[in-house]
């Protein structure tokens, strides 16, 4: 099990955070809605929304896992300007396993998002045809300017070694 | 539904089919998503990129899927509901222009929530689904409630 070295194993604990400079903003639900094609009045009629019985506009739920706008990150060459680990496993190719949510409230314009990521685990498996795989689990936790619980995102990055090590 | 925001015991059962959401995604899509989410990576529009990734197209962000899942539930139950949890596991790369479907069926019927099994489909010329782009998905749903246990 190469790709499981005691400097992988280390990064388990890794913590950042980033807390947005603003607050999150109307626009940027109705904005998500619209590329999307969502097109549900709670992200775009307050009055609507309020009929529901929330505050008023929201977002599509998912937005706040999946933005990069509270982390305020320049814009690199390969267009990526999300938390990244910065992990590089030369001779591997890089996969997304997959995501999951919970939501614990609706966010609100007026919300300031605070996301704190964390390696919660790193594993090495190995695949049927013989090839390693490292598996790096990270959980992001997001919260509102009181410290209150948003949402939760544990998402998983594997690392496949590449035929021959290439 | 009632006024009250409740639904009424036998609504839901298990078995039932969510009604599946299809959508093209257009690279014009992607470009928004991209702007929409502040993730400008290159290979889900750049065509120089996507020739040195040596995939068929733009790649889709396969984010876009948990949106897509959210809101089939809630087009299907309505704003007196709250997805409190959804995973979703990759499975394919998904292009674009290409054609996805979400699909669904309820697996467990609580007093006041469903869970549901969803995955993501490309659909084919014939309508059927072509390959999977993510499964299996599995959301667990509050109902009678337009918001989740911390909005207070």
């Amino acid at each position: 099990m190469k790709l499981l070295t005691d400097e992988v194993r280390a990064l388990v604990g890794s913590k950042r955070v980033y807390t947005a400079p603003e607050e999150f903003g109307g626009a940027a639900g109705r904005y998500f809605g619209l590329a999307i094609g969502d097109h549900n009045p709670l992200y775009s009629d307050p009055e609507y929304a309020r009929a529901q019985g929330l505050r008023g506009v929201t977002a599509p739920l998912t937005l706040i896992c999946e933005t990069n706008q509270y982390a305020n990150l320049p814009i690199p060459a390969d267009g990526y300007a999300g938390h990244e680990w910065g992990i590089e496993i030369p001779g591997t190719r890089k996969v997304r396993g997959g995501n999951s949510y919970t939501f614990h409230r609706r966010i609100r314009p007026d919300d300031v998002v605070t996301a704190t990521w964390e390696i919660t685990d790193v594993t090495g498996k190995t695949t049927r045809s013989g090839a390693e795989m490292l598996i790096i689990s990270s959980k992001a936790t997001y919260t509102d300017r009181n410290g209150g619980l948003l949402a939760e995102n544990e998402e998983t990055i594997i690392f496949v070694e590449l035929e021959g090590g290439q | 539904m009632t006024e009250a925001g409740k639904y009424a015991v036998g609504t839901f059962s298990v078995g039932d089919t969510v009604p599946p959401l299809e959508r093209r995604i257009g690279l014009a899509d992607m470009v928004a998503y991209a702007g929409a989410t502040w993730d400008w990576y290159r290979l889900h529009y750049d065509p120089e990129y996507v020739k040195k990734a040596q995939v068929p197209g733009p790649v889709v962000d396969g984010q876009v899927f948990g949106a897509l899942l959210v809101e089939q539930i809630q087009d299907w139950l309505g704003p007196q509901s709250f997805v409190h949890k959804l995973d979703f596991t990759f499975k394919a790369l998904v292009f674009a222009e290409e054609i996805v479907r979400c699909e669904g069926s309820v697996t467990e019927v609580g007093e006041d929530y469903l869970v549901l099994e969803q995955r993501v489909v490309v659909v084919g010329p014939d309508g059927e689904a072509a390959r999977v782009a993510a499964a299996p998905a599995r959301a667990r749903v509050l109902l009678g409630t337009p918001d989740g246990p911390a909005a207070g």
